[in-house]
């Protein structure tokens, strides 16, 4: 009998009866293929590993009762209408009737996703947690050309514009963005919000290329979920922090694409609204708190109110008291809201030309500080004598303002994650700035800490140890730079110093072999005799002992793996196998990075 | 005033240029105006209008087909003139210069600042820019059009039937108009009807419905847990991407560059090892270019999210420290053998057997060189060498101590001699033994070939035992008077019993499953184990059957140890595991080692300590801890020891053989590359 008999009308049972193959299941729900993928991907359901695969190996199996969830979907009605309606509107154009296929075209059947969001998220935090594909798709969409007659629609691309600005505003707002990182493939984030740790991605602000070797009708599926998905997250963060949700800009701000820094206005004045206003009142709120946010601080509200009178033609008195409320109003921050919130404190930043505007307009105001740009609807210009530090990425600056320091954008980056403001020499205008690190690297795990790494957390060390003594200091953050300033520059002397006296002590050797009267040949073959012998001898020596010790150990690693059961030998193993990975991983960085000095030292003499 | 001024000469222009109809309209309204003007206003020219006059004569001139060309070349090709200064040659011979080129910039500019300037169009033969009437125009724009050029012709005039005829009155049919020509249709109206209460129904919608943003607060409140579960299975949330490392900056340090030779030794790589990211390093952050892979990697990751199949999957992150046994410890488990203490050399090739004395006072080895050696073992002196002209395969020094013989496996045959150590007495006893009367009783009858033969050996005064085929191992009995020889070709006869003081043989095993590899007594009762390539059984001597069959799961076994007690059995095998059998417990192993790389050549108990060692042809030899318990619930303890190293290979074998020191914790062991060690505590 075969293994897998079954008697004739009894039911199957285990594995067989709970999976089904795909084609399988395409069959009994009665759809096509693209139809049922796109369902999957709209209710997010994925294959599943059986135990025991009872129709074959190399088939893809899918639980039943995803299935039976599908099928109990109102979706798949609606896609057969869909179905159904495009059949009718490509009968009505065959038969020449322009009138039906015109009406039957203006009124597709649609759907709404609302449902499958809840479904799929009961609880908001389920939803944060699964958000990161989400943002990553949406921002990569964002970045695509918004031209008539690509793959992609025109408004879908400017919905994604919209939906991540809005993430973005909102993180920036309040404060909870926690690590950024550039890298080739863009520029990662990483923020906080209630407790989950969201990481996303967004492609450099440069043309993106629509590529023949991806299915795009995948893509865009996963887009209309995830669409709705940002929306709806984003109206309940705007909602948390009493902002209207579809937020109203100013047209003018958005026709600069400047959309960013609109909303950022809007949310400032936003914020207030909801506690009792009128509807018309919203808008103006709304950009009071954009104004708010960009400054982010009570003791800048002038600057602000300058700019919100300037701005909004049509203000109205109340607003302003909003505004003032608005900045006293939070208090709830944790501990890393308040650090990062105060990293930028009393900074002001201008950005050139060339810089990564969107990228820096969100980072800076979410780390507290203010920042313009070169542009129409800029909240100050170039002159401004407060600026600190402005943002350049060119080979030179010809005009120079004293009063400020010009960095490169990675500095910032970089502070960011540091936490710190971090010495600006390193990345001054023209030169090639420190290496860029990873913030999500833990060093220590990886058993491999790059050099900056090391120099990064001695000034946090440092910055610490300035901080604790004056807490709440007016100007601490500059004082927290000279103090960072001179520890470096101290540290470097020290360095300096002992180099000095090392080149010292050889040269008083030397002067004295010289009046002893060898010469520079002699001695240097004197050397080159005596040294091989004698190292040679140690050599062996050492190494047998060395190899001998590495043997026992080695026995003494054996003998107790003899003991050990097949499965867990194999897991030891294993383990075995990927320390020993990740050990030639470090060891290969420090040879390169050894290679590395040496060819620079070499090509330095 | 200046410009009324430039009008003035500009209206003594538009009279000579009356009959033009380009200045019609407007200008020629300012034209009066001008005029009255410059009645008021008196005489004056700017040079400003000099311009104007010029286009304005210029405009004249073109619109008149009479005025002749003043270019006067004839209809030559034009580019004969194309490198020359001039076009051609005035009616009076003098050559025309060509103007000068205008610059895109400037006919760009041009083109901005006088709406009419599409209507300019350059004469090449004349060099000038001619510009067109509005009727040129507008004839240009009717012949683009496919009409007539000019306006007033009709192409459809009215049908003049100039020929009369009788009855040019009639229609083609005669037949009257059908009523349908005069009653509203009925379908019409029927469709109309439908058509309109469609609409009032609302299923006819003409409007395009308005787009309204469907955004509410979805999660709204959390507080009822009930809601809040999520339908149907268990969700799996799908692994996140992994986060960037240092090497994906796009200014890494240089350490994660990897140099041209590491990114050519990716190509020889296998697709899925090699690595997808090749870092690099871009001076500024201006010089990073677009991720050409961005779309795709968006794309894989959408495919990983609808088409893997998820399963969750228990990461363990433990101590691998953890995972090994707990075993006691070493030092508790003392005496054993540790360290390598005296090397018996003489012999010139591989050891291939040893064997200790019962009262461990003698060691003897046999060798490939075709000697016997008989060593004292606490100083390592040869006592003894017997050059016996052939390979020593095994050697086995018999158990009784009043017995001091050696059984010996020279080539084919097995040797019995006296190893001439002990007391005067013992050695006459032994000598007695090993004399045989030379006479034929093994005769069989059944014409066979008897499988041993015994026969005196003369040179030794020694016995040898000539078998049918070859030996390769020899047990003894624990009394000293029965041994064992294995040949293990020998299909039924590959056992074979002798009893040394009858000078007796016999093959007690009908039929034999399997290629038999060892066969030894059991250490205190009348039992016997065989084992085969896989298997080893056991038999009662006495009741000659079959009492237990120990699958080992072995590839193929190569030595076989007893336990002292008897109970339990170990077993070494050419893949290097060593099994442990309890033979109480069951058939299975109890516990199998893995321990050796390589064949393990002979596993052996100690008599008196719980030890017990394997040797191995990967130059190691093991020594574990192996304590039997008297209490049947408990399982024997097993811990290995000690790695013992000292031998080097040779011919790619490495230790032959290994025996222990019957009372004192000691190993002997016996190496390929002919020397014997002892190991001590």
């Amino acid at each position: 009998m075969p293994k897998h008999y079954r008697p004739a009308g009894k039911k199957k049972e285990g594995n067989a009866a709970k999976y089904i193959t795909r084609t399988k299941a395409v069959n009994y729900l009665q759809v096509s293929l693209a139809i049922f993928r796109k369902l999957c991907i709209l209710k997010g359901v994925f294959p599943r590993q059986p135990k025991k695969k009872v129709e074959g190996n190399h088939k893809t199996y899918y639980h039943m009762k995803d299935i039976a969830f599908i099928a109990h979907d109102p979706l798949i009605e609606k896609f057969r209408q869909i179905k159904v309606h495009r059949k009718k509107v490509k009968k009505a154009i065959a038969k020449k009737n322009r009138d039906l296929a015109d009406r039957l075209l203006n009124r597709p059947p649609t759907y709404k996703l609302d449902k499958l969001v809840l479904e799929r998220y009961p609880t908001f935090v389920d939803a944060l947690r699964d958000l990161d594909d989400c943002l990553t798709m949406v921002h990569l969409f964002a970045a695509l050309p918004a031209v008539d007659g690509e793959r992609v629609e025109v408004k879908r691309i400017h919905n994604c514009r919209r939906l991540s600005h809005e993430w973005q505003a909102y993180i920036s707002r309040t404060h909870s963005l926690r690590k950024t990182f550039i890298s080739v493939k863009g520029i990662y984030y990483q923020a906080e919000v209630q407790g989950q740790k969201i990481t996303w991605l967004t492609p450099h602000a440069l043309q993106q290329v629509l590529t023949d070797d991806v299915d795009f009708n995948v893509m865009l599926s996963f887009l209309e979920f995830y669409e709705t998905l940002l929306g709806f997250v984003n109206f309940k963060l705007y909602h948390s922090i009493n902002v209207n949700y579809p937020p109203i800009l100013d047209p003018r701000l958005e026709a600069l694409a400047a959309e960013l820094y609109a909303l950022c206005r809007y949310m400032a004045t936003g914020s207030g609204r909801v506690i009792g206003n009128s509807e018309s009142g919203g808008a103006i709120k709304e950009k009071e708190d954009e104004n708010n946010k960009a400054s982010s601080k009570a003791d800048e509200s002038e600057l602000r109110l300058a700019q919100l009178q300037h701005q909004l033609p049509a203000n109205e008195p109340g607003a302003l008291m909003h505004l003032v409320e608005e900045s006293t109003a939070v208090d709830t921050d944790d501990d890393e809201t308040k650090e990062c919130k105060s990293l930028f404190k009393n900074l002001k930043f201008y950005l050139s030309r060339e810089v990564p505007r969107e990228s820096l307009l969100f980072i800076i105001p979410a780390f507290g500080g203010t920042v313009s740009w070169e542009g129409e609807g800029a909240p100050f210009n170039e002159v401004d004598e407060d600026i600190t530090h402005q943002i350049v990425d060119r080979p030179t600056q010809s005009h120079v303002f004293l009063s400020r320091e010009y960095v490169q954008p990675q500095w910032v980056f970089d502070c960011v994650n540091a936490r710190i403001i971090l010495p600006t020499e390193g990345y001054l205008v023209g030169r090639v700035p420190p290496p860029h690190l990873s913030p999500f690297v833990d060093n220590d795990a990886e058993g491999y800490v790059p050099e900056y790494a090391e120099t990064i957390k001695r000034l946090q060390a440092a910055a610490r140890n300035e901080i604790l003594p004056l807490p709440g200091d007016e100007d601490l953050d500059n004082s927290l730079v000279a103090a960072m300033m001179d520890r470096t520059e101290s540290n470097e002397a020290a360095e300096k110093k002992k180099k000095l006296e090392m080149l010292e002590k050889q040269y008083h050797d030397e002067l004295k072999m010289e009046i002893d009267g060898v010469t520079f040949s002699n001695l240097s073959n004197k050397k080159a005799d005596k040294s091989p012998d004698t190292m040679d001898k140690d050599d062996t020596k050492s190494y047998h002992e060395e190899d001998e010790k590495n043997q026992a150990e080695k026995d003494s690693a054996d003998i107790s793996t003899a003991l050990m059961s097949r499965k867990k030998l194999g897991l030891y193993k294993a383990i075995e196998i990927g320390k020993e990975r990740k050990r030639d991983k470090v060891e290969l960085l420090k040879k390169r990075k050894k290679n590395a000095e040496s060819s620079a030292s070499a090509k330095r003499r | 005033m200046g410009h009324s001024d430039g009008e003035h000469e500009l209206e003594g222009d538009g009279l000579s240029a009356e009959d033009s109809s380009w200045s019609d309209g407007g200008w020629s309204e300012d034209d009066d105006e001008e005029s009255l003007s410059f009645e008021g206003s008196g005489s004056g020219s700017g040079s400003g209008s000099d311009s104007d006059e010029a286009a304005a004569a210029e405009e004249s001139d073109s619109s008149e087909d009479e005025v002749a060309p003043r270019n006067t070349v004839g209809d030559v090709p034009l580019e004969w003139y194309k490198d020359e200064e001039h076009i051609g040659y005035d009616i009076d011979g003098r050559k025309i210069k060509k103007r000068d080129r205008e610059g895109r910039i400037e006919v760009y500019l041009k083109n901005a600042d006088d709406a009419k300037n599409w209507r300019k169009i350059y004469d090449e033969y004349n060099d000038e820019e001619v510009q067109i009437t509005k009727e040129e125009a507008k004839i240009i724009s009717r012949l683009l059009k496919g009409k007539t050029p000019h306006a007033n012709v009709d192409p459809y005039p009215d049908y003049v039937d100039w020929f009369e005829y009788e009855d040019k009155g009639h229609p083609l049919s005669s037949a009257p108009e059908p009523k349908r020509r005069f009653v509203p249709s009925k379908w019409e109206q029927k469709k109309v009807v439908k058509l309109v209460r469609a609409i009032r129904n609302g299923w006819i919608k003409l409007d395009k419905p308005k787009e309204e943003s469907n955004l509410y607060l979805l999660w709204g409140d959390e507080t009822d847990t009930a809601d809040n579960k999520r339908q149907g299975l268990s969700y799996i949330p799908a692994p996140k991407p992994n986060l960037p490392g240092h090497e994906e900056s796009y200014n890494p340090s240089v350490e994660y560059i990897p140099t041209q030779e590491e990114i050519d030794s990716y190509q020889l790589m296998y697709e899925e090892d090699r690595p997808k990211f090749i870092p690099k390093r871009f001076e500024s952050l201006r010089s990073v270019p677009a991720y050409e892979k961005a779309l795709r990697e968006g794309f894989d990751r959408c495919l990983d999210l609808y088409l893997c199949p998820r399963t969750r999957k228990k990461r363990i992150n433990i101590d691998p420290e953890s995972l090994k046994p707990k075993l006691p410890s070493k030092k508790d488990l003392r005496p054993y053998p540790k360290t390598c203490y005296l090397e018996f050399k003489g012999h010139t090739s591989p050891v291939t057997s040893i064997s200790v004395e019962t009262t461990g006072q003698w060691l003897a080895s046999g060798s490939r060189d075709g000697t016997i050696r008989v060593w004292e073992v606490e100083t390592g002196r040869c006592l003894k060498v017997w050059n016996v002209g052939g390979d020593v395969r095994h050697i086995a020094w018999n158990p009784s101590p009043d017995r001091p013989i050696l059984a010996a496996i020279v080539g084919h045959d097995l040797l019995l001699i006296n190893a001439e150590v002990g007391c005067e007495e013992v050695q006459m006893r032994a000598k007695e033994l090993l004399k045989i009367c030379e006479m034929a009783p093994q005769d069989d009858t059944d014409g066979k070939k008897p499988a041993v033969r015994w026969m005196k050996h003369e040179k030794f005064d020694g016995i040898t035992l000539i078998h049918h085929k070859a030996v390769s191992n020899v047990d003894w009995h624990f009394k000293g008077d029965y041994f064992t020889t294995v040949v293990p070709s020998g299909d039924t006869r590959a056992v074979l019993l002798h009893q040394l003081t009858k000078k007796h043989s016999h093959h007690p095993f009908r039929k034999l499953p399997g290629l038999p590899v060892a066969a030894t007594f059991h250490p205190s009762q009348k039992m016997f184990f065989v084992a085969t390539k896989k298997f080893v059984r056991v038999y009662d001597l006495q009741k000659a059957q079959l009492v237990k069959k120990l699958e080992s799961g072995l590839r193929e076994i190569s030595s076989i140890s007893i336990h002292p007690g008897g109970d339990n059995v170990i077993v070494g095998s050419k893949d290097g595991k060593l099994c442990w059998f309890d033979t109480d417990l069951s058939t299975r192993p109890y516990k199998t080692l893995k321990i050796h790389s390589k064949d393990i050549t002979n596993v052996t108990f100690h008599r008196k300590y719980p030890l017990f060692a394997s040797s191995s042809e990967d130059c190691t030899a093991y020594v574990c801890h192996g304590m039997v318990y008297s209490d049947l619930n408990q399982n024997p303890l097993i811990v290995p020891l000690e790695i013992l190293r000292g031998h080097s290979s040779s011919d790619g074998r490495g230790v032959l053989d290994c025996k222990f020191h019957p009372k004192q914790p000691w190993l002997f062991t016996a190496g390929a590359d002919s020397v014997i060690r002892l190991y001590c505590d």
